[in-house]
């Protein structure tokens, strides 16, 4: 590390840590919980936080996004099958919620997302096409037929097909038919398929290949998040084209995101009277739930610890370029704003609480910040 | 004095016709009673082949051209639907023989297609005999019972609001999800937000429910309290709506910020001095019933309602809402939920007469099969013994169905384990039937 990238990574932390003495007095300030000791489990988090972040260059940070966010969601690597595979291999059901959070939840329409309104069932159809053929191929006319009258295509479905055929990288061939039934004129086919190293990364689990007759045929477990990890694969390679991966609004929010991801994972559990009516409550499940203190959702307290968050992610993840991204317009205020709301399937409103789902990632960030707690206890 | 003119009794435009229940129902069941035999003479034909000739799908091939032969249909659409029905059928049990002829012996594999096609048969019976051109014994129909099975856990009826909410949220539990999704309908670029028909209802589209995310969050997080209009002493929570869009970029919601009135209407809510969200009186009796406001008694005496939402607590109010209303549901609406019915009531058939590895599944989920029997089942669904919808709202366009079908499907975890039980049902009913 240069002494210069040095001096940034420092002057972050400290912004990190004066974003948490603001938050403190903040939460000094009002009281919205409804559970006693919640606000006070809030603040002695902070207060740890406060203490054990900073140690070692930061190195709570250094663990929990570049081993566990980056790897998961956001590989470090220039080579297109490799970030796939790392993606692909840390999927899980939770996880492609919180990528399908993250790729709906944008509601500015200027970041290049995918699934948007058409794209989705798109997407779905293309699944489809894959899963009912035996040689791992789709066609344009098949898959034109799923929209209607496969000779008279309609514009918009071609476009997005040649879109997604570009964003995902899928290669294609062509073949001439000179006369066909239908006209006796020439009629072109277009044949699409995946590079040969993504179906070597797919053959694993996703596609079972028949040697002996040529066959290939998807697995059950070939979906449409498949196409998204391809999609997230896309991004994180590119990371320095910014014009290629829709520019700062993609940049804000994905920092905005993976921050809220980090910090959800730092809020202390809460324990509840046993009178409590929301253990009685039916949505509750207490075997993957936790009631987590809401106060530091309250605009005031998390104003100031996420602003300097995210900054730190955009630094870990996309170094001085991402970070010069992170301005305090406007703009990048409301989409910084939007994530307050999101993530919203993840964590559930259970009468008043906010309840977390115990999700892997969740657990595997805290986990870190537990280690350390403990190994400072004993020390 | 009589007149022996004849009168046209139209009076609506042509291809708005009221259809009656006695034109819908033959429209249903043609397709079906066209693909019942032919998997049944398939299935004759397979049992009496030697195993080992199916080892060469050759052989198939030449049966099925023969089969095609006989083919006397008249009529274009049936018989270029029955080829395309025999061949789907025919290549879906070469694929079969020739996947696992090296790994399970053939004779095995001839039973496997033989019983695949009895539970296809079998599926396809049930599915013609889902009701009866009279209604006659309606109560005991298929149809009549799955959608009553439905609808009272989706889209229940009540005397008033509160009855339906409370019956939607003892359900919800379980089935949280299937209800959102029965409001999400996917044609909701279509929709008006404020539409010129003062009462009508139109679906939830990504943005209003990102709205509603937003009013949920900002209620339990950092709620004002105003004064209660209708009983003094009170207090009730309120949000700025100013608040409410704050996140958003540029002119993104402004239409969602100008129709706010008419979306909080379908919410409960209701502005206060045009700039507080705060819940409609029969809301409040709703929410305290139901443990979403709790009651604090201020150091003046006064007593607040503090909001403590569920992620379902406004979502559940416009399904109930909508519910009330049914009759003055969108056109996109309307078309989206009797979908759904249609298709919870097929895939439920599905699932209870088919083992999950049946081969001709593939075929049923087709989406050329789908827009065969669905459209007709939706406009059977709509009348009044049923769901009692505008039918007239149903949508004839056959490139309308191929759009909307594309997004149904059970991609949804909760879906599947709707249409499971559905499924599970449907064989109750059989049981009592038999009983009976």
């Amino acid at each position: 590390m240069t002494e210069a990238q040095d001096i940034t990574w420092k002057g972050l932390l400290n912004e990190f840590q004066d974003g948490l003495e603001k938050a403190l007095e903040e939460l000094q300030k009002r009281d919205v919980e409804n559970i006693p000791g919640a606000k006070e489990a809030l603040i002695q988090r902070l207060n740890n936080i406060k203490l054990h972040f900073p140690k070692n260059n930061g190195d709570l940070f250094l663990k929990s996004i570049n081993d566990k966010i980056q790897n998961a969601f956001f590989p470090n690597t220039k080579n297109f099958s490799e970030a796939f595979e790392k993606i692909l291999k840390s999927r899980t059901h939770e996880q492609d919620f919180i990528i399908n959070e993250l790729l709906n939840g944008f509601v500015t329409s200027k970041a290049k997302a995918i699934a948007s309104e058409t794209q989705g069932p798109i997407i779905d159809r293309m699944v489809e096409a894959f899963s009912k053929r035996n040689d791992f191929h789709i066609v344009d006319h098949q898959f034109f037929a799923m929209f209607g009258d496969p000779n008279k295509p309609r514009h918009y479905v071609k476009k997005q097909l040649e879109e997604l055929v570009n964003m995902f990288g899928l290669v294609s061939k062509e073949l001439v038919i000179e006369k066909d039934i239908r006209r006796s004129e020439e009629k072109v086919y277009v044949f699409y398929t995946f590079p040969s190293e993504i179906i070597e990364i797919l053959e694993e689990k996703y596609l079972i290949i028949d040697e002996e007759l040529g066959y290939a045929y998807v697995s059950n477990n070939f979906d449409r998040n498949i196409f998204i990890c391809m999609f997230l694969a896309n991004i994180a390679i590119n990371r320095d084209d910014i014009d290629k991966i829709g520019g700062s609004y993609t940049i804000n929010g994905i920092s905005a995101i993976f921050a809220l991801i980090l910090l959800l994972s730092f809020m202390p559990k809460l324990s509840v009277d046993e009178t409590n009516p929301v253990l009685n409550d039916p949505n509750f499940d207490e075997k993957n739930m936790s009631i987590i203190p809401k106060s530091w959702m309250m605009k005031h307290v998390l104003e100031p610890l996420f602003e300097p968050l995210i900054k730190i992610i955009a630094y870990r993840i996309g170094g001085g370029l991402w970070l010069s991204k992170i301005i305090d317009s406007e703009i990048n205020k409301k989409i910084h704003n939007q994530i307050r709301f999101l993530l919203k399937d993840v964590n559930k409103w259970i009468l008043g609480n906010l309840c977390r789902v115990e999700i892997p990632i969740f657990i595997e960030i805290s986990n870190i910040f537990t280690e350390i707690l403990v190994g400072y206890k004993e020390e | 004095m009589m007149s022996y003119k004849k009168r046209s009794t139209r009076t609506v435009k042509p291809g708005r016709k009221r259809e009656k229940w006695t034109d819908i129902l033959p429209r249903y069941l043609t397709f079906i009673s066209h693909m019942r035999p032919i998997l049944r003479e398939t299935r004759r034909i397979i049992i009496d082949l030697d195993a080992d000739l199916l080892l060469d799908t050759e052989i198939l091939d030449k049966i099925r051209q023969e089969e095609e032969k006989r083919n006397i249909r008249k009529v274009r659409a049936l018989s270029e639907f029955s080829a395309m029905y025999r061949s789907n059928v025919y290549d879906i049990i070469k694929d079969f023989i020739v996947k696992y002829r090296e790994k399970i012996p053939i004779i095995d594999i001839k039973d496997y297609i033989l019983d695949f096609l009895h539970e296809s048969v079998n599926a396809l019976n049930i599915l013609r005999h889902i009701t009866n051109p009279d209604e006659l014994n309606l109560e005991n129909t298929y149809l009549y019972q799955l959608v009553k099975f439905i609808e009272s856990r989706l889209f229940p009826r009540g005397a008033n609001l509160k009855i339906i909410y409370n019956k939607l949220l003892q359900q919800s539990v379980d089935i949280y999800e299937c209800q959102r999704h029965l409001l999400q309908s996917h044609t909701y670029y279509r929709e008006k937000l404020e539409s010129l028909e003062y009462f009508e209802v139109p679906g939830i589209s990504p943005k209003v429910y990102q709205i509603i995310n937003n009013i949920t969050s900002l209620y339990n997080l950092d709620p004002n309290f105003g004064e209660y209009p209708e009983k003094n002493n009170y207090e009730i929570p309120m949000i700025l709506k100013s608040d409410i869009f704050l996140p958003y970029v540029d002119s993104i919601a402004n239409p969602e910020e100008e129709a706010i009135e008419r979306i909080a209407e379908r919410l409960g809510l209701r502005l206060i001095d045009g700039i507080f969200l705060a819940p409609q009186k029969d809301f409040v009796d709703l929410l305290l019933e139901n443990n979403f406001l709790r009651e604090n008694k201020q150091s003046d005496g006064t007593i607040r309602y503090y909001p403590q939402f569920s992620n379902e607590t406004l979502v559940l109010y416009y399904l109930a809402f909508a519910s009330q209303r049914r009759g003055f549901l969108s056109k996109e609406l309307i078309n989206w939920i009797s979908m759904n019915f249609s298709f919870l009531i097929y895939m439920g058939i599905l699932k209870w007469k088919l083992s999950d590895e049946n081969i001709f599944y593939a075929i049923f989920k087709d989406l050329q099969t789908n827009e065969k029997v669905l459209p007709y089942l939706m406009k059977l669904i709509c009348f009044p013994n049923y769901l009692g919808l505008d039918k007239m709202k149903i949508r004839d366009s056959v490139q309308y169905r191929k759009e909307i079908f594309n997004f149904i499907g059970s991609q949804i975890d909760n879906l599947k384990a709707f249409i499971h039980e559905i499924s599970l049902y449907c064989e109750k009913l059989e049981n009592n039937n038999k009983k009976n």
